[in-house]
């Protein structure tokens, strides 16, 4: 077997520590390379050239560089063996950087001794290497969207023009998520409706998508490429015919007796068990909240398209990849913080901006009429004695734009703004500054909490040690306190732990690379965007909703998928299916199989990530790893062993 | 807090501090401002979060000049020198006990009007009384020689009691503090600034600052000095004037000498800064109010009117126009020293004031 050997300087950054010309004598004299070259810079394109040149003319069988870590440079060298004729697979690296001259700088000696030893063992580990072909399995061209906000909807748009099938699957009755409770937005002052209305009428149009609303995945199976998804659909008890009927539906709302909580608008109003959240929803079909539906049967005798005895659907569904965008729930303050719950006019953004469209003409909460406005900023957010650490991004700009709206709409309000810093960043800094120059007052404090609320006369009082005037304590009078709540993860993180996707200290979901893979996760299949993975604007939830439809579309869009061969195989005759490996492997990418009459362990090759968990716990020692071979390894240890 | 006083502070005046996001850099540029006596952003900050108290009795209003650094290099233009003037107007309003100073400032027609009234007002007392029958000087043929000085009296009596009640109202205000030095020393130190006005002179000095190239001779502090200079031997000479009783005309007479150098000073001032606060140079002067315009064409028209008669007379020109300009004349001097409390000369009063606790408290 001719094995090419080629011995980087790296500049200096071996051959300083590591005697290079020492090495390569002991490499020849050692007989088993067919070729020893000591080289500048192996990564250097002439380098490269010269390895290429050699593998053809001297008809190399395998190749090994010492140089760095492979972490570094094993697909350059990988693509040099390729273009050289050689599988990849049959080259070897050895890391004599790292290993033996950043480790033992200090002792030249040992670091050349080292550096032989490791080569030799690079030598034996070529010697035994096979040629390995990436593995193909193929690819369903559909996607899973799970959850239908702006993200949800931008990326179903995209991806079906694109060429995949969507299905984009809704939990709630109605889609346009969190976006369609906010009226004017910045900067266009388009609101959260005119854009869902916009992105749904898209939608439609789009043959390839399938919409489910009230829908949730209760159960997957398969791997990346053919995952299958099982999808119940709740149903909305009334059809088609009480939907375009507008006048039969409203008699229909008024003689429902039922009376909830309406949470679209944040408990500020009650709704009827018959809902729909505003006019203009989509899908435009009202819905029954069968939890809180007393069946008392009212609805049914005004409207004939109403069915209370609908069952929920199970759907399975066959998809190549699955895009998460279930977006955030907003901070729910606790009791008493800031005075919420106690402070009776205390409120949140949210509820605010729900008060703000409930209230046409005048401002008024709870029968006040409101002049002056308190925003406290950071709630739940920058926590110095909480779990959510970090600054939530959007909330200093859709305060500093609702202080806007809120003078724009109603007379006589006057806005004071509570808080850490303002970070109005990029663009939203404009309406920082139009704030301020509409007259807004604005205090800061680095102090936890940073002011504190309380009941008088009807108003609230709020007391702050101002830093910005020297720290003296001022105290102000207002009608109504609006807290700045930030992005926390959803509190039903179903999906996340059906789907095995971590996440990260602050329980959104984590993706591989903050800053090179933002939007994929170490589930292979498995894509995350918009406020799912952090807090986001809604500009960036889109963005981040592109770049899942992009990077699921580019996964699915060719019918296969290729991975690395490195997985594991098992030796069917000497299995006994004991059960050990399935239960190691975190990847459940053991299956049982009848073969030869008998039971055993087989690899999904999808599914398996060649970690190598498997191997010691076989007690047959049935399982080996490609390019890690019991034989490879072996002849390596022999090797480093070897006086 | 008082959320409506942001709103006040606009009606003296001030358009654009709104826009300021507290970054410090006027502060950080004043060449005035220093540690416990840190100005204008704190101002800003006082006005917004409506402390009026604090507004009333600080010092540092006072010891700004209106250099105008502050908003040259405000990066939000929101003119933090506008706002201390505002604020000092605002001061003077809020220390006169008569609440008229409030009205006036925040209503330029009314400004006017008072103005002019005011000045009608003069004119017919002067005239209504008729000279007896010996008239010392040509000059006094139509007004009353005696009349003039009884009205100016009058007025100075008034101007001293304003003076008084603005004295009063102005250290009430101010937080006791401990004292650093002798009262003597501070004193002495006050009326060393204020006759060579050294913190102004350290004003608009950096390198990149519009005046700092320019020749002395038409630098802010010089036009200052020299109105105030011009103010205070004008003052003398017809104070002196009326003590000797002596209506000399002769030129070389002291009083004379000392009223023409004074006059001349005066007019040099006067003039220069009305030509800046016409081209406005810099942003103090592009932001100049009603208010500034009052008190400089008060002190510009006594001057004008004042040098017309000496010519006048020297001149022997007995025509109408000359007793009409000797009518206005006294008009201007009275009605400036009346309106004294009323209007931005009270800065006369309340600079020293600040400046002597200054010096007092400083360690």
């Amino acid at each position: 077997m001719k094995i090419g050997v080629y011995i980087c300087h790296c500049g200096s950054n071996i051959a300083d520590y590591v005697n290079i010309e020492q090495v390569k004598k002991a490499i020849q004299e050692q007989g088993e390379a067919f070729l020893v070259k000591d080289v500048m810079f192996a990564c250097a394109d002439s380098s490269q050239k010269e390895m290429v040149q050699d593998i053809k003319t001297q008809k190399l069988d395998a190749i090994v560089v010492a140089s760095c870590s492979p972490k570094l440079h094993l697909p350059t060298f990988r693509g040099v063996a390729r273009r050289g004729g050689l599988n990849p697979y049959n080259y070897v690296q050895v890391n004599i950087r790292e290993q033996c001259s950043w480790a033992h700088s200090d002792d030249k000696k040992g670091a050349t001794a080292k550096a032989i030893r490791l080569i030799q063992a690079g030598i034996e580990k070529a010697k035994n290497s096979e040629p390995l072909e990436p593995i193909k399995i193929d690819a369903v061209n559909a996607v899973a969207i799970v959850g239908a906000g702006v993200a949800g909807l931008r990326a179903a748009i995209e991806l079906a023009d694109m060429g995949t099938y969507v299905y984009l699957i809704e939990r709630e009755y109605f889609v346009g998520g969190r976006i369609t409770q906010w009226d004017k937005l910045f900067t266009t002052n388009q609101s959260g409706r005119e854009i869902i209305t916009k992105l749904y009428n898209q939608l439609i149009s789009y043959k390839n998508i399938t919409l489910f609303t009230g829908a949730e995945i209760v159960h997957t199976s398969g791997s990346v490429g053919n995952m299958q998804i099982k999808v119940r659909v709740k149903p909305r008890y009334v059809d088609t015919t009480c939907a375009f009927d507008k006048e039969k539906f409203e008699k229909a709302i008024e003689v429902c007796p039922v009376e909830v909580e309406d949470e679209f608008n944040f408990g500020l109003t009650k709704r009827k068990a018959i809902f729909k959240n505003y006019p203009g929803e989509f899908p435009e079909l009202p819905a029954i909240d069968y939890d809180n539906c007393t069946k008392c049967g009212e609805c049914q005798k005004v409207c004939d398209g109403i069915d209370l005895d609908q069952k929920p659907e199970y759907l399975n569904l066959n998809v190549g990849a699955i895009l998460l965008a279930t977006g955030f729930d907003p901070y729910e303050p606790s009791e008493g913080e800031y005075g919420y719950g106690k402070v009776p006019n205390v409120i949140t953004l949210q509820q605010f901006k729900r008060l703000m469209e409930l209230c046409p003409e005048q401002l008024v909460y709870k029968g006040r009429k409101i002049r002056s406005i308190a925003y406290i900023y950071c709630v739940g957010s920058r926590q110095q004695n909480g779990p959510n650490h970090y600054c939530s991004r959007y909330c200093c700009t859709a305060a500093m734009h609702t202080a806007l709206l809120v003078k724009e709409k109603y007379k006589d309000i006057r806005n004071f703004h509570f808080t850490r810093g303002i970070r109005t960043y990029g663009k939203q800094e404009h309406i920082y500054h139009e704030a301020l120059e509409q007259g807004d007052v604005v205090f800061q404090s680095f102090n936890d909490p940073l002011c504190q609320v309380s009941a008088h006369n009807g108003t609230a009082i709020v007391k702050i040690n101002d830093f910005l005037t020297r720290g003296k304590p001022i105290e102000l009078e207002a009608d109504l306190v609006v807290l700045i709540t930030g992005m926390v993860p959803r509190k039903d993180n179903s999906i996340g732990q059906l789907l095995k996707v971590p996440v990260g200290r602050d329980h959104f979901f984590n993706e591989i690379h903050l800053k090179l893979r933002p939007v994929e996760t170490v589930i292979d299949g498995v894509f995350i965007s918009g406020a799912s993975q952090g807090p986001k604007n809604i500009m960036e939830a889109v963005n981040s909703a592109l770049a899942a439809a992009a990077k699921a579309n580019n996964l699915v869009k060719k019918g296969f998928i290729s991975i690395e061969p490195t997985v594991a195989f098992v030796d069917t005759q000497q299995c006994q299916w004991c059960d050990k490996c399935s239960e190691i492997c975190p990847f459940d990418a053991f299956e049982k199989i009848e073969q030869d009459g008998k039971q055993v362990a087989s690899v999904i090759t999808s599914l398996c990530k060649g970690c190598g968990m498997c191997l010691p716990v076989c007690p047959e020692n049935a399982i080996e790893l490609h390019n890690y071979t019991d034989r490879q390894i072996e002849s390596m240890i022999d090797d480093l062993v070897h006086v | 807090m008082d959320t409506k006083f942001i709103n006040e502070v606009e009606r003296y005046g001030a358009d654009h501090f709104k826009a300021c996001y507290d970054c410090g850099t006027c502060t950080a540029v004043c060449t005035l401002s220093e540690p416990g006596h840190s100005f204008p952003r704190y101002f800003v900050r006082l006005a917004k979060t409506g402390q009026k108290d604090e507004i009333l009795r600080s010092r540092e209003l006072w010891l700004c000049y209106a250099c105008g650094d502050c908003s040259e290099n405000c990066p939000r233009n929101a003119d933090p020198a506008e706002l201390i003037a505002a604020l000092r107007r605002y001061t003077i309003a809020s220390y006169e006990p008569t609440g008229l100073t409030k009205l006036i400032f925040k209503s330029n027609p009314l400004y006017i009007l008072v103005t002019l009234v005011l000045a009608v007002i003069f004119a017919l007392v002067l005239l209504s009384f008729h000279p007896q029958s010996d008239v010392s000087r040509w000059l006094f043929k139509y007004i009353d020689y005696e009349t003039i000085h009884y009205t100016g009296i009058v007025a100075a009596v008034l101007m001293i009691f304003s003076l008084i009640s603005g004295f009063f109202t102005s250290i009430k205000n101010y937080s006791p503090q401990k004292p650093m030095s002798k009262p003597w020393d501070a004193l002495k130190k006050t009326l060393i600034e204020m006759g060579i006005f050294k913190r102004y002179q350290s004003c608009d000095t950096y390198e990149d600052s519009y005046w700092a190239g320019k020749p002395w001779i038409i630098k802010p502090w010089f036009l200052h000095f020299c109105i105030f200079w011009g103010f205070i031997l004008l003052f003398t000479a017809t104070a002196m004037d009326y003590l000797f009783k002596n209506p000399n005309i002769d030129v070389w007479w002291p009083t004379r000498i000392i009223g023409t150098i004074g006059g001349l000073l005066l007019m040099y001032g006067s003039t220069i800064v009305m030509i800046y606060r016409l081209l406005g140079p810099t942003k103090i002067y592009q932001s100049t109010k009603l208010a500034d315009w009052v008190f400089l064409i008060f002190i510009w028209l006594t001057g004008f009117t004042g040098f017309w008669l000496e010519i006048s007379i020297f001149a022997h020109d007995h025509t109408m126009l000359t007793y009409g300009i000797l009518l206005f004349h006294v008009v201007c001097a009275v009605e400036m020293f009346l309106l004294f409390a009323f209007s931005k000369f009270a800065h006369a009063l309340y600079r020293p004031i600040a400046l002597y606790d200054y010096f007092r408290t400083k360690s």
